[in-house]
């Protein structure tokens, strides 16, 4: 049997450790270089604004602010337009991969602010699009030489957490082949060449997160708090990894006991572990807060 | 076979196609008309029930279950438009958790809107699943919550409440928990309950399951791997061969310290249950010995045992005994 015909079963994952030992079951070459290096820690910022979730509004300004300071602290460039030139090229073609998720889609002020931002930067409007479903079909992000991933975080009835990582789903024909092992393997989707190496920004919306789903639709009101953050890192894992922490950390607060992740969202660490995609644990993260810090929970 | 008097087997041109007369004389003639005439409407009966037993008889099944809906419950009342999606469109209105009917047959699915001024909207989603064992099998995949005395088994959790009667599966969330709109959800609940008039029987198969140790809450039926692989990770690609055609019970024992996971498959043939053993020992456990045990690199215990069409597995168990134990029976 042939390495690109093995199948993966769950004594696979029992046994192996390594993303090498992975990366060669699964005929994909191991992730040599994540965005944010395996070798070094990963910088994270948190940013959060006590006022930019008004009842359920949002106030634009305000997050466009905190984008701007999120990506500035992050890129340690104060001037905006000279921080996102770091990100893109005047000649990239570039995707912003959103989400479209009814109850919980990622702002529209927000997918504006970045695209203006890309357009500050020199990036031509017709190379930028925004879209979520239609990604396949869409002429820019099939040509597209780079990729801002943008969406909300919220607990998720097969992967345990929607996250920055499992937002690139939509670039795979049949999504629901990576829903093994509560969708373990998703940071293979990175590895694929429509997104291979292209992220620049991974922005994890924390506005209004959701963090625990009942129901057909896995949504309630009930579960979602004004938290008023933006999670920002060239390292979609960190980001991750930094949201889980505050959604696990919202979960204990409000059932008033430990109440994990269900199912627990393996692939962020498998993301680290198995793939080598970039950094989830604490210690290899550095972490900078900045804004409000009531309720920071993390 | 084919309709000895009309060649046609549309019921409805069947009886089209018998109206030009026969030329018999006497009472040969009266006799075989009248035959005819009944051939004819044996095959328009038939007919329309054919009709009838084809999926759209669910969506008037559904129609039917929607009249006797109430328009009201405790001050919410129901929006003037329900909506009804099937296996295509459910995915835009539950988005990716969508499989999960999709995998127990979804036929279709009823959503009605309950509303109140001073209090969160009511959401009444009714699931045609199109047979009992479907509509038990739905629910059992989300079993948490405390036991509620509504339909055949109900659960009641944050203000969402499901529940399976007959083929339907029932779940009435409200958007935001309020002490009234709890209580509103649980009366709307009882009085979908009470327009379902049949009730539907559990799977076959879970009365193979064997009783000693048995926790009954774990009890999941399915017949889809991506089911299996979310309450039990097996594989990716589905090496037990389960499809519509097999009906599979997933449950866990305790006995004393020790704890397993048991599957038991059904298929439609011996030979078919055969080859989806050997096709499991060969890509999973292929250590086994010839008891068709192995220990896991967990230190857990797997096996799989056969008996006629019925295909027994061990996913996992803590010790070699209680592997055993569990398979004995088959």
């Amino acid at each position: 049997m042939t390495a690109k015909n093995r199948i993966i079963t769950r004594r696979d994952f029992l046994r192996t450790g390594s993303c090498v030992v992975m990366g060669g079951l699964m005929g994909l070459p191991v992730l040599s270089k994540a965005s944010a290096g395996k070798t070094q820690k990963s910088r994270v910022v948190l940013i959060r604004d006590g006022g930019v979730v008004d009842g359920t509004h949002l106030q634009d300004r305000l997050l466009e602010q905190m984008l701007d300071e999120a990506v500035s602290t992050l890129l340690d460039e104060p001037d905006v337009r000279l921080a996102w030139k770091q990100l893109v090229r005047p000649t990239d073609i570039v995707g912003i991969k959103s989400n479209g998720w009814s109850p919980l889609p990622t702002p529209a002020a927000l997918e504006t602010a970045i695209e203006t931002r890309l357009k500050l930067a020199g990036v031509k409007e017709q190379n930028i699009s925004i879209d979520d479903r239609g990604i396949q079909r869409n002429p820019v992000f099939k040509n597209a030489t780079a990729l801002i991933n943008t969406r909300p975080m919220r607990t998720h009835h097969w992967s345990g957490l929607g996250t920055l990582l499992k937002n690139y789903i939509m670039f795979v024909s049949q999504p629901w082949a990576y829903h093994g092992n509560a969708c373990e393997r998703l940071a293979t989707i990175w590895q694929t060449p429509p997104v291979k190496g292209k992220t620049r920004l991974n922005i994890l919306v924390m506005l209004t997160p959701l963090f625990h789903g009942v129901g057909p639709h896995h949504f309630s009101q009930r579960y979602i708090w004004p938290y008023g953050g933006l999670i920002v890192s060239t390292d979609p894992v960190a980001a991750d990894a930094t949201g889980a922490r505050i959604i696990q950390s919202k979960r204990n607060e409000f059932f008033g006991e430990d109440r994990p992740i269900s199912p627990p969202p393996r692939h962020i660490e498998a993301a680290d572990i198995k793939f080598g995609l970039g950094n989830s644990h604490p210690e290899r993260i550095d972490l900078i807060k900045i804004g409000w810090q009531k309720d920071l929970l993390i | 076979m084919r309709d000895p008097v009309c060649k046609n087997r549309n019921p409805i041109k069947s009886a089209i196609c018998c109206d030009p007369p026969i030329k018999i004389k006497g009472f040969m003639k009266t006799v075989l008309q009248s035959r005819m005439r009944f051939a004819c409407l044996v095959v328009l009966i038939t007919g329309v029930l054919t009709v009838l037993m084809a999926p759209t008889s669910q969506a008037i099944a559904l129609e039917d279950l929607r009249t006797r809906l109430p328009g009201e419950i405790s001050g919410w009342k129901a929006e003037p438009e329900d909506r009804i999606f099937d296996q295509k469109t459910i995915f835009s209105y539950i988005n990716g958790g969508a499989e999960v009917y999709r995998a127990y047959n979804m036929w279709q699915c009823l959503s009605r809107r309950y509303t109140k001024a001073d209090g969160p909207a009511i959401i009444l989603d009714i699931f045609d699943m199109g047979s009992a064992d479907d509509a038990f099998g739905v629910f059992t995949h989300d079993t948490d919550g405390k036991m509620i005395d509504i339909g055949q088994d109900a659960r009641f959790r944050s203000g969402w409440l499901s529940f399976w009667q007959h083929r339907y599966f029932v779940s009435i969330y409200a958007e935001e928990e309020t002490a009234s709109a709890e209580n509103a959800v649980i009366a709307l609940g009882r009085a979908v309950a009470g327009g379902i008039p049949q009730k539907g029987t559990r799977p076959d198969i879970l009365r193979k399951l064997p009783a000693e140790g048995l926790k009954s809450e774990s009890i999941r039926y399915l017949h889809h791997p991506v089911i299996l692989n979310y309450h039990f990770y097996l594989s990716d690609e589905n090496i037990l061969n389960l499809s519509a055609d097999t009906r599979a019970a997933l449950a866990s024992y305790q006995l004393g310290n020790e704890s397993a996971r048991l599957l038991l498959i059904s298929y439609p043939d011996q030979d078919a249950a055969k080859k989806s053993r050997d096709r499991f020992l060969k890509q999973y456990l292929p250590d086994a010995d010839q008891t068709g045990m192995a220990r896991l690199e967990d230190g857990k215990w797997a096996a799989a045992s056969l008996k006629n069409r019925l295909l027994a597995v061990v996913l996992e168990a803590d010790s070699r005994q209680m592997a055993q134990n569990l398979l004995r029976t088959f």
